[in-house]
């Protein structure tokens, strides 16, 4: 019955999702107070329907309901009761139920966080969320319906939920990632409101600010989970795979990053203003292109969940919908809209131009990457492929001069810059560079590792840039302690996220130069020696799961003699789904990671290992966090949560502010 | 001018949903051949069941065939063989080139000749042999210069031993008719 | 410097009684053939290069692989061999060929259009002469003051 309830409040929901969309944007262009007040409790009863829905499924997953047919496709009795409630998510009904659950969570808030609006634009911004709701919770109860049952037959024991998606990683990593896709759909009703009023003053930019700082937060998390998971969960210590499932998640995230630059501008300084609205319609487009790519068919990926060319039509069609025709609603209203600024050469708003040349050329290089072999194709050129060393070969050319303006720009300020006070920093920040990379290489003893050189040049002059000029404007308050308490969270927030960026690169760069590996087959009692580790195989047993059977292998693992750490891999035969997994043993420092996966067995009692030392591959992971970090100190700037009434024109002293 | 600018995304867009659109009904792991209007590659491999006998690209020259990738172990091979068998008795040459699945040495198994050719044997009484003769590539390696990738996979090779055609996938009446009978008739002149 | 990493790895993998599964010529071949297997995409795997797929195709490509690089031939002749044999699919990287030329120039393009766009848009915004805007909440005295500000602090720094 829970089901029926389940699938019955998703019913209700798209009806009022149906009212979101018409009753508040009528209200809006006739005028009429009570339909636009009618909006947040439609919001708030949005968010209450779908909550309930989902937790109808949920608790068809917890209590083994194997006649509902996604339960059966997903589940096992077998399955640990956290793995079971993950697997809500695990398939493509499920987590397009994840999806209106997340849609629906961003409405509410809108609704909820929106005092200082005007209630005319927050009814619009209802509204084109409602739109775009409308056509989600269509296509889940007609197309993608999670409740349908298999009566009067089911099965006694359900499919099992993928191996490899039991793992800590699919607890967080679709939830993050989904808050992160959605939640562009705020910014883009954002931009949709603006377009249908006309108006694009600064403080749209600045209502507009803190909502796409949050969704990029969540998608920066959401991907970098993803790479951390991929990394512990597939056994072969890589981390990034140019996948077309990854790179449908990392254009939004690119185009987000210069949005969000691009809105600095636009509400500083008056100015960018056609070119704002553009990312923000194209960082949500992005978002559902992926969501179209995905589950479509049209791509090959490890990650797709299974093509059904129908869907995929459905899909095509509320693309072209909604990207189509905002696109041409910006079009024919963009136009009568001005901006006036005058800004020199030098100036933070040049650089900050520079920063988007950058991230979109990265973005166009992607989606090249991507669709180009479908376009191929289609052409009736042939079969051709595009991965990874396409994507490495275009990042290392664009990542250097991205790099360069990223240490530049925090010291730049708005309108108009001289050289000369800044040569001194500058050149400061260029010997705390070299220092910085040699010295690291140095104590490494390689000096002529080229990538990683780079890697640790770029990111040593991001890095102390940023801390130099965080200090320089901390002590324009009269000392740094005074400056501590009176610097806006905003700054802080910028000089956190492009640290991060700079560890993010090192990582990256040293990784890829120093990971060493080998395979061997070794016997229980036998070692190995690899970056001065010694590798000690003390034996390898069987194992019995809640729903695997396999081998575990028992490591020792010294350095140069002393004793390290006890390592623990596995091997794992699922018997339902009847495949096979590798959990890799993974010992992470800061420094380095021992990665360790055990292979098959062979004759005469040996085994098959491999092992893997890799160098400073966490400042990946810790880059990506140290920047949603400081995005979500940049949200709590105090000036997003100022009313209406305030004038922006207070605070002339921050003009070097972000 | 500056109006019409604003009006590119939109048309790049709409550019790019043509091709999605098109993208929806065409298989993205489809792959033409490399080896069309190629010569067959060299080759010396023992027949199935009589090993003693080589085969070499120059066995059959003056008529076209077809080379039928195929093994027991392998559900739509065995479904296909019935259609196959009633071509034979049409007339068309049909050479079969058994594709033989590793042997995993760390499990103990083992290549058993005499096994394999009783299976053959069985499988092409019960479901009809199609066949003038097997091929074994013991070691796939006419498979791998072939480009093959699983099976059934079909070749078909006219009178001077150029590859004209290859198929992926099984042959049924559907797949006969419109894609192999036109060019296998033309071959005969 | 790949030379050094890997001498690195030949001498200190060899310890007492366990042996590599593969055994190399030299750290360069190793390397090659690690650079191939992750180059080369399995043709009949959702997205996956050989290195990491255990379809029986996948094993082949790499045995051949292995035996190709063993005999020293170099990466060319490597990725023509699987070329010539499954097409330019099965190399990661694109061809370069009159069709695909395209994808390195429009990015190369869309950086210098950029570039263009802001000279463009500059040039625009400074001669524009706005006849009244709701954004101007105050006429010349507070741009004024803005300016002398600026002033003030470059004088300072």
């Amino acid at each position: 019955m829970i089901a029926e309830y389940g699938q019955l409040a998703l019913t209700f929901a798209l009806c009022i999702s149906l009212a979101l969309a018409i009753v508040p944007l009528y209200g809006s262009f006739k005028g009429q107070q009570t339909a636009l007040q009618l909006g947040n409790p439609l919001a708030y009863a949005l968010f209450l329907l779908t909550a309930f829905s989902f937790w109808a499924l949920s608790y068809a997953f917890w209590s083994n309901d194997f006649t509902v047919v996604y339960v059966a496709t997903n589940s096992n009795t077998l399955l640990p009761w956290y793995y079971r409630l993950t697997a809500v998510w695990g398939g493509h009904e499920g987590s397009m139920l994840l999806w209106l659950l997340t849609l629906s969570g961003w409405i509410a808030a809108v609704a909820m966080f929106s005092r200082s609006l005007p209630l005319q634009f927050q009814g619009r911004i209802l509204g084109v969320m409602g739109l775009i709701a409308v056509g989600f919770y269509a296509f889940v109860l007609f197309m993608s319906n999670p409740f349908m049952r298999s009566l009067p037959y089911f099965p006694v024991d359900g499919r099992d939920l993928n191996p490899l998606l039991q793992d800590f990683g699919m607890i967080i990593h679709p939830p993050m990632l989904y808050m992160g896709y959605v939640g562009f759909a705020v910014s883009f009703a954002f931009a949709i409101a603006a377009l249908m009023g006309g108006k694009f003053d600064s403080t749209w930019a600045r209502w507009a600010r803190p909502w796409t700082l949050a969704a990029w937060m969540f998608l920066t998390l959401g991907i970098m989970l993803g790479s951390w998971w991929a990394y512990a969960e597939l056994g072969w210590g890589g981390w990034w795979f140019w996948d077309p499932v990854e790179n449908a998640s990392f254009m939004p995230w690119l185009v987000g990053t210069a949005l969000i630059h691009s809105l600095a501008v636009t509400e500083k300084r008056g100015t960018f203003k056609s070119w704002t609205v553009l990312l923000a319609i194209a960082a949500f487009s992005l978002s559902l292109l992926g969501a179209f790519l995905v589950r479509s068919g049209v791509l090959v990926s490890v990650h797709s969940f299974a093509a059904d060319p129908d869907r995929g039509l459905y899909l095509l069609a509320f693309l072209l919908v909604v990207v189509g025709g905002s696109l041409l609603l910006y079009a024919l209203r963009m136009n009568s809209v001005r901006s006036q600024a005058r800004y020199e050469l030098f100036s933070r708003e040049v650089l900050l131009w520079g920063n988007n040349i950058f991230l979109l050329t990265a973005t166009l290089v992607v989606l090249l990457g991507t669709l180009f072999p479908l376009v191929h194709k289609e052409l009736g050129l042939g079969s051709i492929s595009i991965g990874e060393p396409f994507f490495n070969q275009l990042f290392y050319y664009l990542v250097i001069p991205f790099a360069l303006l990223l240490g530049l720009g925090p010291w730049v300020r708005w309108k108009q810059q001289q050289v000369q006070p800044l040569l001194k920093p500058m050149s400061l920040i260029a010997i705390a560079t070299l220092i910085l990379a040699l010295g690291t290489l140095a104590a490494m003893q390689s000096i002529q590792a080229n990538l990683a050189l780079l890697g640790l040049l770029l990111g040593a002059w991001v890095g102390s840039s940023a801390i130099f000029e965080l200090l320089q404007r901390l002590q324009q308050f009269g000392s740094v302690k005074q400056g501590l308490t009176k610097l806006n969270a905003s700054h802080f927030g910028m000089t956190l996220a492009h640290i991060g960026f700079a560890v993010l690169v090192i990582g990256v760069a040293m990784t890829k130069t120093y990971s060493v590996e080998t395979q061997v087959r070794m016997k229980a009692g036998e070692q190995v020696e690899l970056a001065g580790y010694q590798f000690m195989l003390v034996e390898v047993y069987p194992l019995n799961g809640p729903n695997y059977k396999g081998e575990a292998a028992e490591l020792d693992v010294s350095y140069k003699g002393d004793y390290v750490t006890h390592l623990h891999a596995e091997k794992r035969f699922y018997t339902v789904q009847r495949s096979v997994m590798t959990e890799a043993a993974v010992h992470a420092r800061l420094s380095r990671d021992l990665y360790v996966a055990l292979g098959e067995s062979l004759s005469d009692d040996s085994w098959a290992l491999s092992f893997y030392v890799k160098p400073f591959v966490r400042w990946i992971w810790l880059g990506g966090l140290l920047m949603a970090l400081g995005g979500l100190i940049a949200l709590c700037d105090k000036r997003y949560r100022r009313g209406a009434s305030q004038k922006d024109a207070v605070k002339q002293k921050d003009s070097a502010d972000a | 001018m500056r109006k019409l600018a604003f009006f590119i995304p939109f048309v790049l867009f709409i550019a790019l949903s043509v091709f999605l659109f098109s993208g929806l009904f065409s298989n993205p792991m489809e792959r033409e051949s490399s080896v069309i209007n190629q010569p067959l590659p060299a080759f010396a491999l023992p027949d199935l069941q009589q090993p003693e006998k080589i085969w070499t690209p120059d066995s059959v020259k003056g008529k076209p065939y077809l080379l039928n990738v195929w093994g027991t172990w392998c559900v739509t091979c065995n479904a296909e063989l019935a259609y196959l068998t009633e071509l034979r008795e049409q007339g068309v040459m049909i050479v079969g080139l058994y594709y033989q699945q590793p042997v995993d040495a760390a499990f103990g198994e083992v290549f058993n000749l005499s096994a394999l050719q009783q299976e053959v044997a069985l499988k092409l009484e019960q479901q009809g042999n199609p066949y003038q003769w097997n091929i074994l590539d013991k070691d796939r390696t006419l498979i791998f210069d072939l480009g093959v990738t699983g099976a059934p996979e079909t070749f078909l090779i006219d009178a001077q031993g150029i590859i004209r055609y290859h198929h992926i996938g099984d042959i049924n009446p559907q797949v006969w008719q419109q894609k192999l009978a036109a060019a296998y008739q033309s071959l005969q002149e | 410097m790949k030379y050094f990493i890997f001498s690195l790895l030949l001498i200190t993998a060899a310890a007492q009684g366990t042996q590599a599964l593969i055994e190399f010529k030299s750290p360069e071949q190793q390397a090659l053939f690690k650079e191939l297997t992750h180059e080369l995409r399995c043709p009949k795997c959702q997205n996956q290069n050989i290195a990491d797929s255990n379809a029986v195709v996948a094993v082949d490509m790499r045995a051949k692989t292995l035996e190709l690089v063993q005999q020293g031939q170099n990466k060319e002749q490597v990725l023509d061999y699987m070329k010539s044999r499954y097409g330019d699919f099965v190399h990661y990287q694109p061809p370069l060929n009159k069709f695909t030329l395209i994808l390195w120039l429009l990015p190369a393009l869309m950086v210098c259009g950029l570039i263009v766009l802001l000279l463009v848009r500059r040039r625009a915004e400074r001669s524009l002469v706005l006849p009244e805007s709701s954004e101007k909440t105050q006429p010349q005295p507070l741009e004024q003051q803005l300016d002398q500000l600026i002033e003030q602090y470059r004088r300072k720094s």
